[in-house]
């Protein structure tokens, strides 16, 4: 018994044990809880005692031993829930139009916001796989002025990620906080073979053998630590493999391979690789082992001036990027062997480099960061319209709930119970909307991906996160929309409201306005702007580009030695199709990538001057075949053998940039470019070679028969594909052991406008989708206006009024809200428009009836809307109005 | 008969209130019923059979004495009523028919 006094029961267990029994029976069961506690404690240890105690108030857990806690608590209220929800439903079913176009709109608004969000994150998705992304840079090289007054400046030309290959072992060399370094060369194209299957691969990479400690790529068969190290070894993608070898196991067998930057060989596949992931800002269907490129072209990995390669590198923890940077010029000059040249580089984290990155030359394609922020702005828009459109209607019809607010209240409500009653069913409406969103968003994932060319996916977005954070937007959609009516409503004077008086709303009605006009002000602003991307787009797609591209077929053959032996037989023989009116080799086509070079020429002070720029290495027949103007000069010709040494061709801008104003007098001036010497015979006309986002740059146009990789066909003809046809068959007859590639001009050229179409099919879905359910509101909101007034219009309608005019009374004010939207919204697009074309060289010039024409469309969108109701009240027989009261 | 609804353990918890008399509270008909089924029971199990059956009108119940073990709490006597000596008689005179006429089915049980 001495015990007692020291040792009691858990003092946890005896406060569950309180809270948890019903009040009149605690005193008893705790004292026999304790009678037993003490008895164990004289049998036994306190530790058992103790856990016996535990045990027993764990057994005590019984219904009918427990508080009644649901029934104590909430049997009260519970009716009362019960009805609210019954008069939620009431009023849903009772105005169906009305629940419709709220339930509709704003599950309309959800889906659009979450497709818009589902794009934004697989946009930000990039490259975010690798498990060590966080600690990948990758090289981007540059240039410093060393002359001049701006002297030291870094970066007169933009930053290349391609850059030269021994920077790479320099910098592993030097820093210690690299751990690893990977370089792969340019995107290039390789024709493999196996057995009889022949394709160009066109997305091959020439990839050191530490690639796979860098980037997380799952490799599926082969081992990653050698499957690149011996040369002639590479390694497919899962698909590209099958293409190969069907169901055979594709380890160990022989591709045959030609072309691209290493000596033609037998290939030995190493490795399969799962697809590369569609978010990587690069992507590629094989690798081939760096050390391949290193035997077919040794000398390349030495030259400082080599431009084929990417570096990327993966650093270890304790890496400082501000301290490296600071480094980065000593290193220049301890390791670049021509420091005259002003090389010099900077580094760009792995998470940057699809969204943020400021170099050009990527490996693979970049994102736009301003994209993801129009359109985030468009979903917000979207989801703003649609959450007005509920505020609105509510608002709206506030006063037919007024009577029974003021019941609730006479009965005894508090303002409190009635402000959760409203806020409840706004949460219903929006749980509604949010599965009518779910349903549109499965039925519009599909079209989804074939608008964008990505692959969406739901499954990434079911999880428990998603759901959460689905169930805080839907209560704070709710809160949100629901919180005027239900703060409003719920301050209603009862004796006012039951005797009919509901002067208040007042302050409803000029909520409502200017909802209206904000909800308006965004549509307009938003048509203006699609106005203005498709006129853009248009502008680009007809500009004239200085050259010739419909109608023409390009015949891709990779720079096969082969055939640019053959050139004039392959001439001669398509030259036969009558359909065929031109040809030319050449080795780029306009919209692709040119290599860039340094070249001299003599300038007006009679200097030779080296002067940058792009090369677009052409054929013999390359000026007259793209109907390139000359504007001095002559082009190359067969009557000068001498061309294929000594002669070039530059563009007008060229000319400028070496001091010519007039073209003319550049010709016959020397040059001296990439070994050769001799000189400049004509000058072209500027025309665009690259995409019209840029300004067209200087080029120069070296005669080069042997680096031609294209043949191009002017082709005029009724029927196409029989004159590609017919083409392809002599093809096959000359050339049989190439594959018969072909393609468009057009289409290629077009192909960098690829992100700009995307663009423009998203801004202009979801700018409609935002401009209907904007219409869907005002709809609700006309059709509400006019049910108030029937008795208005009847007695109108008896003094005489006719349909015109009652129209126009029930329209007037909407219109009026529209004019005043588009004075709003017009400043505001032009400001936001203007900002987006800034990214394009050749832009339209924003004129002011864009703005009229979309406050046209708005207006009359509006009217037509408004109308549809207004002349169904205006027609309405008086009779019908006015004979009940 | 019917609607009496007495569990076999409500029973046996009844009765041992009855045996009791004075004594029977919570702590004493658990020790009780222990001894007798040579098992384990928890306080909640027979609180809860107590508590059923007071509602039913088997018990009632007043507050006894409180002892310092206890820890100052009083004990709840419980009393059975003469509707519960009722049942309890009418079960058992029920069983001690269900009795005489064993003997008479255990050797063909046993066949079976």
């Amino acid at each position: 018994m001495s015990q007692s006094t020291d040792i009691r029961p858990p003092s946890w267990a005896l406060c569950c044990l309180r809270y948890l029994l019903k009040e009149e029976y605690i005193e008893e069961i705790e004292g026999d809880m304790e009678e037993l506690f003490f008895d164990q404690l004289e049998k036994g240890s306190s530790q058992r005692a103790k856990r016996i105690y535990v045990l027993e108030m764990i057994k005590l857990i019984r219904p009918s031993l427990l508080k009644n806690f649901t029934s104590s608590s909430t049997l009260n209220s519970y009716g009362m829930y019960k009805n609210y929800f019954k008069i939620a439903w009431r009023n849903l079913i009772k105005k169906k139009a009305y629940s419709a176009i709220n339930i509709f709109g704003l599950g309309l608004g959800i889906a659009c916001c979450f497709l818009i969000f589902m794009y934004v994150q697989d946009e930000r998705s990039y490259d975010t796989y690798h498990e060590k992304g966080d600690r990948i840079y990758r090289l981007i090289h540059g240039s410093r002025i060393m002359e001049g007054p701006e002297k030291g400046d870094v970066n007169p030309n933009p930053f290349w990620v391609w850059g030269n290959a021994p920077v790479g072992p320099a910098l592993s060399n030097h820093f210690p906080e690299i751990e690893k370094i990977v370089q792969f060369s340019g995107r290039s194209n390789v024709l493999l073979q196996y057995e009889d299957k022949i394709f160009q691969e066109d997305d091959v990479f020439c990839m050191d053998s530490t690639a796979f400690d860098v980037f997380s790529w799952k490799l599926l068969q082969g081992d990653p630590k050698t499957a690149l190290v011996v040369p002639y070894s590479i390694i497919l993608t899962e698909h590209t493999a099958r293409k190969y070898f069907g169901d055979e196991d594709p380890l160990g067998k022989i591709l045959k391979g030609e072309g691209g930057r290493v000596n033609d060989g037998d290939y030995t596949v190493t490795g399969v690789m799962e697809e590369v992931p569609s978010n990587s800002h690069f992507r590629f269907d094989a690798l081939i082992s760096m050390s391949s490129f290193k035997q077919s072209r040794a000398e390349v990995f030495g030259w400082w001036g080599y431009v084929d390669f990417y570096t990327y590198f993966v650093v270890n923890e304790q890496f400082n990027e501000a301290h490296f940077k600071s480094k980065i010029s000593d290193f220049i000059a301890r390791y670049h062997p021509e420091p005259e040249w002003g090389y010099t580089f900077d580094i760009e984290p792995l998470k940057d480099v699809y969204l943020r990155t400021k170099a050009e030359r990527q490996p693979g394609e970049t994102g736009s960061l301003a994209n993801i922020y129009v359109f985030s702005i468009i979903g917000l828009f979207i989801l703003v319209i649609a959450m007005i459109n509920f505020m609105n209607l509510s608002t709206a019809r506030s006063l037919e709930r007024g009577k029974e607010v003021g019941i609730r209240k006479s009965v005894g409500a508090e303002r409190k119970s009635l402000i959760f009653q409203f806020l409840g069913e706004s949460i219903i409406i929006v749980f509604l909307s949010m599965l009518v969103a779910i349903l549109i968003i499965l039925v519009a994932l599909p079209f989804m991906n074939n608008l964008t060319g990505k692959e969406f996916s739901l499954e990434p977005f079911i999880n428990i996160q998603t759901i959460l954070f689905g169930v805080v937007v839907m209560a704070l959609i709710g809160l949100l929309a629901g919180s005027y009516p239900a703060f409003v409503l719920s301050g209603f004077k009862p004796v006012q409201v039951m005797k009919g008086i509901v002067k208040s709303t007042a302050g409803g009605v000029n909520l409502r306005k200017s909802l209206v006009v904000f909800q308006f002000s965004l549509s307009i602003a938003l048509i203006a702007g699609t106005i203005i991307v498709y006129t853009q787009m248009n502008h680009l797609l007809d500009k004239d580009l200085g050259f010739d591209k419909e109608r023409m077929l390009i015949l891709d053959y990779n720079y096969d030695s082969e055939v640019n032996t053959k050139t004039e037989v392959l001439n001669t023989a398509m030259r036969t199709i009558p359909e065929v009116t031109s040809t030319a080799f050449t080795r780029s086509v306009p919209g692709s990538h040119f290599p860039n070079a340094g070249t001299e020429i003599q300038n007006a002070t009679g200097e030779m001057e080296m002067i940058g720029q792009a090369i677009f290495q052409v054929g013999m027949d390359f000026v007259p075949h793209f109907d390139l103007e000359l504007l001095a000069g002559r082009s190359y010709s067969r009557d000068f053998p001498s061309d294929s040494s000594s002669a070039l061709i530059v563009n007008e801008a060229a000319a400028k940039q070496y001091g010519y104003a007039n073209p003319v007098d550049i010709v016959g001036k020397k040059f001296s470019q990439w070994g050769r010497e001799g000189e400049v015979i004509g000058v072209v006309k500027d025309f665009n070679f690259i995409s019209l986002h840029r300004n067209i740059e200087p080029l120069t146009l070296p005669f080069s028969p042997y680096s031609s990789r294209y043949m191009c066909l002017k082709v005029k003809s009724e029927n196409l594909a029989q004159t590609t046809k017919e083409v392809g068959a002599i093809w096959t007859k000359l050339i049989p052991h190439r594959p018969f590639l072909y393609s468009f001009l057009d289409d290629d050229f077009n192909t960098q406008y690829q992100s700009d179409f995307v663009f423009r099919k998203l801004f202009t879905t979801f700018a409609c989708l935002a401009i209907f359910i904007a219409c869907l509101g005002l709809l609700g909101l006309a059709t509400y206006t006019a049910e108030q007034r029937t008795k208005e219009i009847g007695i109108r309608k008896v003094l005489g009024a006719d349909v015109r005019s009652i129209v126009t009374l029930l329209s007037k004010d909407f219109v009026l809200l529209v004019l005043i939207s588009m004075f709003i919204a017009t400043p505001l697009s032009w400001y936001a428009m203007n900002e987006w074309l800034e990214g394009f060289a050749y832009r339209m010039e924003i004129q002011y009836w864009v703005f009229v024409f979309a406050g046209l469309i708005a207006l009359s969108i509006a009217v037509f809307t408004i109308s549809f109701q207004s002349i169904k009240s205006a027609l309405l027989n008086p009779v019908n109005s006015l004979k009940n009261e | 008969m019917k609607k009496t609804k007495l569990g076999e353990f409500e029973e046996l918890v009844l009765l041992s209130v009855a045996a009791l008399q004075k004594e029977a509270y919570g702590v004493e008909i658990k020790r009780e019923l222990e001894e007798r089924l040579k098992e384990k029971l928890s306080v909640g199990s027979i609180q809860s059979a107590l508590k059923r059956m007071e509602e039913k009108g088997f018990l009632t119940s007043e507050f006894g004495e409180a002892t310092l073990k206890r820890g100052g709490k009083r004990k709840r006597i419980y009393t059975t009523t003469s509707y519960a000596h009722k049942v309890l008689a009418e079960l058992k005179e029920i069983r001690a028919g269900l009795w005489d006429s064993i003997p008479t089915l255990t050797p063909e049980l046993k066949i079976i």
